[in-house]
């Protein structure tokens, strides 16, 4: 078989669906790096798509409709970030993070690179996408100072981002740590009220409030959320 | 180019059977580009002329309607979130969005272990009162040429094709439906594929 066809073989594979899942989960990344395999993905789609034709349609239930659109809003922000899985990507993130604002490192008190900080401080990154972290929070646990930089995130006009910690000691009810400002800057925030060990295990959220902040006292527009990972382990 | 055209007006066929009820209903593409504009009535009127279609699709790989739920609504806020970037010149709305509904099915299905036929009785009656979906649209140009180049496939070549692409059955699946290997079957489908690209892409070039 030449190269073309090997292609063609786990591309057509790829989209009869009869990939195992290991070969399946490898095409998933390999497509988006390749770009003669993901133009040979389409060339399968198109072709074998009046297959799809066949298939009875089945109406869905009718509460799935609200229940989609009620979950739109969110799109415009990043779901949760689970960043023990992204820490390589993270790296990547925030080098570009650094040359999108030079300022961010040294804001947050970060003279090294971020994989090379000193013990006890904790990073997540809220991202808007793959490429563009829109939020680097670090927490240092020996101080608990917890900062949060945006980075490429303005809100819409009439908006506020609000952050939230959700801990151990709230019973995991996400309590309000306050506006986030000014979206050139480093805010800061004081985690006194909080001992270490829950602050390491809270999950951390930012959402979009009414200008001023949420009215109830809870989170109430799309959110994002993440925890904190190590950066020095 | 003739070809061309002729494919288009196929796939404007296609689409008035998809929502006959709805002669001057916006065109899939045209609501795409709202979306991608975060126009949420747009995206109302996409979700009601297509969901029953990929629902449909879905249904018939995963055989339970608890995950398929759950699919369906990961599928619509993925088309909503990356409507930005659908890509008119590379195909129609609804391949872009039954490419999305498929593979996130797939992801699912293979991520689990295959489900019984039994945990799904009401699937196997659908497959069985089903006409034979060749014969269903087989007006349309894009699916009689496909026709023909999976009939000049071996006969079990050929539902070995439709049953990955329909039902998304595993090789091991496959295999024990066909009393084979699954190393048969992957050369089956190795072959099958083969020939299949050489059939339909031999009119266009």
């Amino acid at each position: 078989m030449t190269e073309r066809d090997e292609i063609d073989v786990l591309a057509g594979e790829y989209v009869l669906g009869t990939l195992e899942a290991a070969e399946r989960a490898a095409a998933n990344v390999a497509r988006r790096r390749d770009p003669a395999l993901e133009a040979a993905i389409a060339a399968w789609e198109a072709r074998l798509d009046p297959l799809a034709d066949g298939i009875v349609p089945v109406a869905p239930p009718k509460s799935l409709q609200a229940q989609i659109e009620a979950q739109l809003s969110l799109a415009p922000l990043a779901p949760l970030v689970r960043l023990e899985r992204h820490a390589r990507r993270w790296r990547r993130a925030a080098i570009a993070a650094t040359a999108l604002a030079a300022s961010l490192m040294l804001a947050i008190g970060v003279r090294e690179l971020a994989w090379r900080q000193a013990e006890g401080t904790y990073v997540a990154v809220f991202q808007k996408d793959d490429a563009s972290p829109a939020f680097l929070l670090t927490v240092d646990l020996k101080t608990r100072v917890l900062s949060v930089r945006p980075v490429a995130a303005e809100p819409p006009a009439g908006k506020s981002y609000q952050l939230w910690i959700a801990s151990e000691k709230s019973g995991g009810v996400p309590q309000s740590l306050g506006l986030i400002e000014r979206t050139a800057a480093t805010t800061q925030r004081a985690l006194a009220a909080y001992d270490r060990a829950s602050v390491e295990r809270a999950t951390f959220g930012i959402s979009l409030e009414p200008a001023g902040g949420s009215p109830t006292g809870r989170p109430t527009g799309p959110a994002f959320h993440a925890k904190l990972i190590k950066t020095d382990g | 180019m003739a070809a061309r055209a002729q494919v288009a007006s196929a796939r404007a066929a296609g689409l008035s059977l998809l929502a006959p009820a709805r002669p001057s209903a916006p065109s899939l593409s045209s609501l795409m580009q709202r979306i991608a504009a975060q126009d949420r009535a747009a995206f109302s009127a996409l979700y009601v002329a297509t969901s029953a279609k990929l629902y449909g699709v879905i249904l018939r790989i995963l055989r339970r309607h608890d995950i398929a739920d759950e699919i369906l609504q990961e599928v619509y806020v993925q088309i909503w979130e990356r409507a930005a970037y659908y890509d008119a010149a590379k195909g129609a709305p609804i391949t872009w969005m039954v490419a999305i509904a498929r593979n996130r099915a797939l992801d699912e299905v293979r991520r689990k272990k295959p489900l019984s036929i039994e945990d799904a009785p009401e699937v196997m009656r659908m497959a069985d009162q089903e006409e034979h979906p060749l014969d269903r649209v087989a007006k349309r140009q894009e699916l009689a040429r496909l026709t023909q180049c999976l009939d000049a496939l071996d006969s079990n070549r050929r539902d070995l094709v439709l049953l990955a692409y329909r039902e998304g059955m595993s090789r091991e699946a496959l295999g024990q439906r066909f009393a084979r290997p699954p190393a048969t079957i992957k050369s089956w489908l190795r072959r099958s594929l083969l020939q299949l690209r050489d059939c339909l892409d031999h009119d266009r070039a």
